[in-house]
Formats: C-alpha cells, sequence, structure tokens
C-alpha cells in the first residue's frame, strides 16, 4: 500500500488534487473557455495590485494563468466524481440485490447452513473487496462505493437472520444494531456515505423506537418531542467533530441531518391544526412514563455532553465567542422546547403555535449563516429550500381566505418564481464565494 | 490505511460476523433448550414488497383482560399496574388437552422456575384489558402459500420458550398437522 493511496479520502470541494492520486480523474490544463464571475473579479483585483506596483506584469499573468487554468477542468472533475460514486454504487448495490434476492427466492430450497454462508460470505467478500479497491489499488470512489456496499448487505443480513427465525422484522431494535455495527467502520475507512447512512439509520430507529412506546395517538406529541431531541443530539455531534481535528471529516452528514431533521420537524409544528385538531386535544394527551422518559433523558444527557465538550474545546481552534454562544444557545433551544413539547405544559394552542414558528424562523436564518461562516454548502442549500417552503406556506395561509383562488394562485406563482430565482442568484452567489475563500486558502 | 486501521477494520468485520452468528445461536438455543407451548392463533396474511410473504399471529394470549367480572377476566390473575410500553411477563398453563392459556400476567419476572412464561411488551391498554406483544408475531412464508393458512379452520403455533421467557416460533400447526412450508 503506498503512502498516496493512503490519501485517498472523498474529501470535500477543498482538497487539494495536486496532492492526491485519483485515477479516475483524467487531470487536464485546458484553460477555461470562458471567464468566469470569479474570474473577472480576480482580473479586476489583479490589475490593481500591478497598477499600484505590489506586483510586477509578469506575476500579473503568472497568477491570472494559474487560477484560469484549473477553474473547469476542477468543476468537470467534480461532475466525474460524483457520476462515478452513483455508478459505482448502482453497481454494487444491484449485485447485492441479485445476491440477496436469489437466498430469499430460494429460501426454501436452501439449507439454512448453506444460506448462512452465502449471505455472511457475501457481505465479507464486499468488504474485502472494496478494501482492495480503496486502499490497495488506490481507487477511493469505486472502493469507498462498495464499502458502503457492505454495511448496507450488514443490515440486509440482520433484517434476513430476523426474518429467518421468524421473530418480528417491525422492530426498531433492527435499526439500531445496524447503526452500531457499521458506526465505527465510517470512522475507520473515512466514509462519509456510511456515516450519511448511520446517521439516517439511527433517526429512522429512534422515531420508530419512539413510535413504539404506544399505538395510540397520544404519543404524536412525545414521538416528535424525542425527534426534535434527536435533532438536537445529532447537531451536536456535528459541532463537537467540528472541533476535533481527527474526525472533523465527518462533521458534514451530523450537521446537515440534525439541521434538516430540527427544521423539518418544526416547520410541522407551526400548524395550529397540529395543536387543535379534535383528536388531539392538548389536555387529552398523556404525560409521558416512567418507561418513556429514560430513553428521552438519556438523549438529553447526550446533547448536553457533546455541547459542553464542544464548547469547551472550541477555545482551542479559536471559534469567535459570538458563534459559540449563538449555536450553542439555539441547540440548547430546540433541547427546551423539545421537552416542552413531551410534557406540554400549557394548555393553550397559541403558545406552542408561537414558539415553533419563531423557532423555525430563528433555525432557517440560523443554519443559512452558519452555513456560510463555516462555509457548508449543505447548510446554506436547508435553509434556503425551507425558507421558500415556508413562505409559501404563510402565504397560502394569508391569502386563502382574502382572495380569489384563481388570482391567488397567480399572484402566489409569480411571486415564487420572483423569490426563487432571486434565492437562485444569492445563493449561487454565495456558493462562488466559498469557492474563492476554499481555493485560496488550499492553494 | 495504517496497520492499526487495518486491524481496527478486520475487527468491525469480526464483530459485525459475530453479532450474526450470536443472532442465530441465540434463536438456535431458544428453539433446541427451550420449553414448548401451543399456542391458538388467528392468522391473517398481508404481503410486504421488501419483506416477502409472511402470515400475522394473533394469539388468544395476545389480549388479556383483567376485569374480574367476565369469565376471563376471572381467569386471570394480573398483579401490579400495567402502562403501555411496559414489559410483562404472562404465565401458561395447560388446562386443556393441547393449547396453553394465561394463568397470570406481572411486570417483574416470576420467581419460580417451574412457571412456564413468556415475556412481552404491552402495546395498548383499554379500560381493563391490555393487548400485549411476545415478538413472535410474524411468520414468513413462500410466496403463494399464505392463503392455505388463512383459510385453515384451526391454526396453532409451537413456540419454544427460555428460561427468560424470550419465545422462538418452532412451526405451525394447521388443521392439526404441522405446516411444511
Amino acid at each position: 500500500m503506498t503512502e498516496e493511496t493512503q490519501k485517498n479520502d472523498p474529501a470535500p470541494i477543498a482538497t487539494d488534487s495536486t496532492q492526491r492520486s485519483e485515477p479516475e480523474v483524467a487531470p487536464t490544463s485546458t484553460p477555461a473557455p470562458v471567464a468566469s464571475e470569479r474570474q473577472n473579479w480576480l482580473k479586476t483585483r489583479v490589475d490593481k495590485w500591478r497598477e499600484s506596483g505590489i506586483i510586477s506584469g509578469d506575476q500579473s499573468d503568472a497568477i491570472l494563468n494559474y487560477e484560469a487554468a484549473p477553474e473547469e477542468p476542477f468543476r468537470l472533475g467534480l461532475r466525474f466524481n460524483r457520476l462515478i460514486v452513483v455508478l459505482a454504487t448502482l453497481g454494487a448495490i444491484l449485485i447485492g440485490a441479485g445476491i440477496i434476492s436469489f437466498v430469499v427466492a430460494n429460501w426454501q430450497g436452501i439449507p439454512s447452513i448453506a444460506k448462512l454462508a452465502l449471505l455472511i460470505g457475501g457481505q465479507i467478500a464486499t468488504y474485502g473487496v472494496a478494501y482492495q479497491i480503496q486502499f490497495v489499488r488506490g481507487y477511493p470512489r469505486i472502493g469507498g462505493a462498495i464499502m458502503s456496499t457492505g454495511a448496507l448487505w450488514f443490515g440486509a443480513n440482520v433484517f434476513l437472520v430476523a426474518q429467518s427465525y421468524h421473530f418480528t422484522t417491525d422492530n426498531p431494535d433492527l435499526l439500531i444494531w445496524w447503526f452500531l455495527g457499521i458506526l465505527p467502520l465510517a470512522y475507520i475507512v473515512r466514509s462519509q456515505s456510511i456515516t450519511v447512512m448511520a446517521v439516517v439509520i439511527f433517526t429512522v430507529g429512534l422515531a420508530w423506537k419512539a413510535a413504539t412506546w404506544s399505538d395510540e395517538i397520544e404519543s404524536f406529541f412525545p414521538v416528535v418531542g424525542i425527534l426534535l431531541l434527536s435533532a438536537a443530539v445529532i447537531y451536536a455531534i456535528g459541532m463537537f467533530h467540528l472541533v476535533r481535528e481527527k474526525i472533523k471529516f465527518h462533521a458534514g452528514p451530523y450537521l446537515a441531518s440534525g439541521a434538516l431533521l430540527a427544521i423539518g420537524v418544526t416547520y410541522f409544528l407551526t400548524f395550529e391544526e397540529m395543536f387543535r385538531d379534535s383528536s388531539r386535544a392538548i389536555t387529552g394527551f398523556q404525560v409521558p412514563t416512567g418507561s418513556q422518559i429514560i430513553p428521552i433523558a438519556i438523549v438529553t444527557i447526550i446533547a448536553a455532553i457533546a455541547l459542553g465538550m464542544t464548547y469547551r474545546l472550541s477555545s482551542h481552534v479559536h471559534q469567535k465567542s459570538v458563534p459559540r454562544f449563538a449555536e450553542t444557545a439555539v441547540v440548547v433551544l430546540v433541547v427546551v422546547l423539545g421537552w416542552v413539547l413531551i410534557t406540554l405544559p400549557f394548555n393553550s394552542t397559541g403558545f406552542y403555535v408561537v414558539a415553533f414558528n419563531l423557532l423555525l424562523v430563528l433555525l432557517i436564518f440560523g443554519t443559512i449563516t452558519l452555513g456560510i461562516v463555516n462555509k457548508r454548502e449543505a447548510l446554506v442549500n436547508i435553509g434556503i429550500i425551507f425558507f421558500v417552503i415556508d413562505l409559501a406556506t404563510r402565504y397560502i395561509e394569508l391569502t386563502v381566505d382574502m382572495l380569489d383562488t384563481s388570482l391567488a394562485f397567480i399572484i402566489g406563482g409569480l411571486l415564487l418564481l420572483g423569490v426563487g430565482y432571486g434565492m437562485e442568484r444569492a445563493r449561487r452567489k454565495l456558493l462562488t464565494q466559498f469557492g474563492l475563500r476554499e481555493s485560496s486558502h488550499d492553494t | 490505511m495504517t496497520p492499526r486501521l487495518k486491524r481496527l477494520f478486520i475487527a468491525v468485520i469480526v464483530i459485525q460476523v459475530v453479532f450474526l452468528l450470536g443472532l442465530v445461536g441465540y434463536r438456535e438455543s431458544i428453539l433446541i433448550g427451550g420449553r414448548t407451548a401451543v399456542l391458538k392463533t388467528v392468522p391473517v396474511d398481508p404481503r410486504d414488497l421488501f419483506k416477502g410473504e409472511y402470515v400475522t399471529l394473533r394469539y388468544e394470549i395476545s389480549t388479556i383482560d383483567r376485569s374480574p367480572n367476565t369469565a376471563i377476566g376471572k381467569r386471570h390473575r394480573l398483579q401490579g399496574g400495567f402502562s403501555e410500553g411496559d414489559t410483562v411477563y404472562v404465565g401458561l398453563h395447560l388446562p386443556g388437552a393441547d393449547q396453553f392459556e394465561v394463568q397470570f400476567a406481572q411486570t417483574g419476572k416470576p420467581a419460580n422456575n417451574a412457571d412456564l412464561f413468556i415475556k412481552g411488551r404491552v402495546i395498548s391498554k383499554v379500560g381493563e384489558t391490555i393487548t400485549v406483544e411476545y415478538g413472535i408475531e410474524q411468520y414468513f412464508i413462500p410466496e403463494g402459500r399464505g392463503l392455505e393458512i388463512e383459510q385453515a379452520d384451526d391454526v396453532k403455533v409451537r413456540v419454544k420458550i427460555n428460561r427468560s421467557g424470550t419465545a422462538a416460533i418452532e412451526t405451525l400447526i394447521v388443521d392439526g398437522e404441522d405446516w411444511r412450508p
């Protein structure tokens, strides 16, 4: 195994491609055919520096040539990388699904030992092939995709073993076992896609677990409450990753999943109907029992520990105190409102509707701001998407009784198009700025 | 990948495999060493796109009535209050020829090892009646065979139960005979 292959992490945009072995993407030095907005900006600045005598004419040309060359190939390379990952993942999943469906289709005809050997052997072989391709031969993307398929295969095996012994597969514990099995793998092979898989499985498993507390509708708010707490925990764990250099690479999936879950859940709680619905009268809801409070308390304690450690470590990485306080405060607020939802201390629906509408606005703008500050494209996109969704929702709520339906639709459509256009422009501008900062930082 | 990470990578795969084998071993140990009980059931035949075909089994012991005014309630000896989500231990006895009935239900594990009991979870409570799930409510079958179980007059399930009350399905008994998949 070469030193070069050890560096082949599926890294974010900020990767310096010259230091890496990337056999899937052929390097090219063709200059950009069309000068981008970024290059125009750079040219203006460089001209000014040359006129002021800071740099010479030769240096100015050298800077412009250097910056012009990687732009398009870099982006083209990114697109190819994504295509490679998509194709390799689909291919690996198809092979795995083929083997598993063969076993399932011939379930009764294959002896138990042979079934088990096929399923577990297939899983080990997948990991072996992934290791060879990713770390020995140095194809990180294809190898990474096959590694993710191995993690999927483990989950399929958990469910197939459960099925073969006829124990209930409608069981959130199976998801939690799957999550525990693949989480360490994500860190060992430095795979963001396995991290995403693990975080999603954990969230679904936890929500499912909460939902199995009771079949009754009265459990609706405790279930939604624990989802909100889970969102805070996932985000807080992401924050902790950001301040630890060794695991910083995995922060993105936690932050994006936590933000998405928190904003998504909060959005549904902004409607008065959620609290006013006759079948869900607030006074009719159950207060959680002892067995329900324990997991809720555990989730809260994990959030508190993650936040506390993040806050303590953030001083070592010279984070500014305002974002430090603000981000922590918002996560704490989400935890508090999660508990409010679980315990429902107020009988007035108005309090809840106002509180969750304010929280939604705070989360949307907070996510966009943090996305910009921390240069995280996913956070900016999540914030902007929910901003547009919330705006459209409020518009419909406001106009549904005031305007003629057709007029409301036309004005709404025009407004949405206008807002969408403006947001897309703003988003692109922001992301271009990210690209500039990241490029200048890395090169 | 450094040698240390390589060792950890192998360790994670070994743990995953050991976990799967452990799951198999645990269920096999119940089937081999567990005590046998035959339970009356009413099957329905759902089909799931991802899970294939299976019958959902609803047992007579799934519903436990604690009302002292009903005939069944008088037979059930319940101890303590039950809430949704609680773990419950249901004692079984054999009053008739072949099928077991609820003798008692309690939240604490029975101290007497001679009692045959099955562990479940309260999933709903309506008035004096609780509904319990035992983790043996699904039976996976080959595609297209669901109807012959659903349309049978008499369906029972032979289960094995270990000392801690965990149950595993051994086989279905359809119209008096062991059902062969």
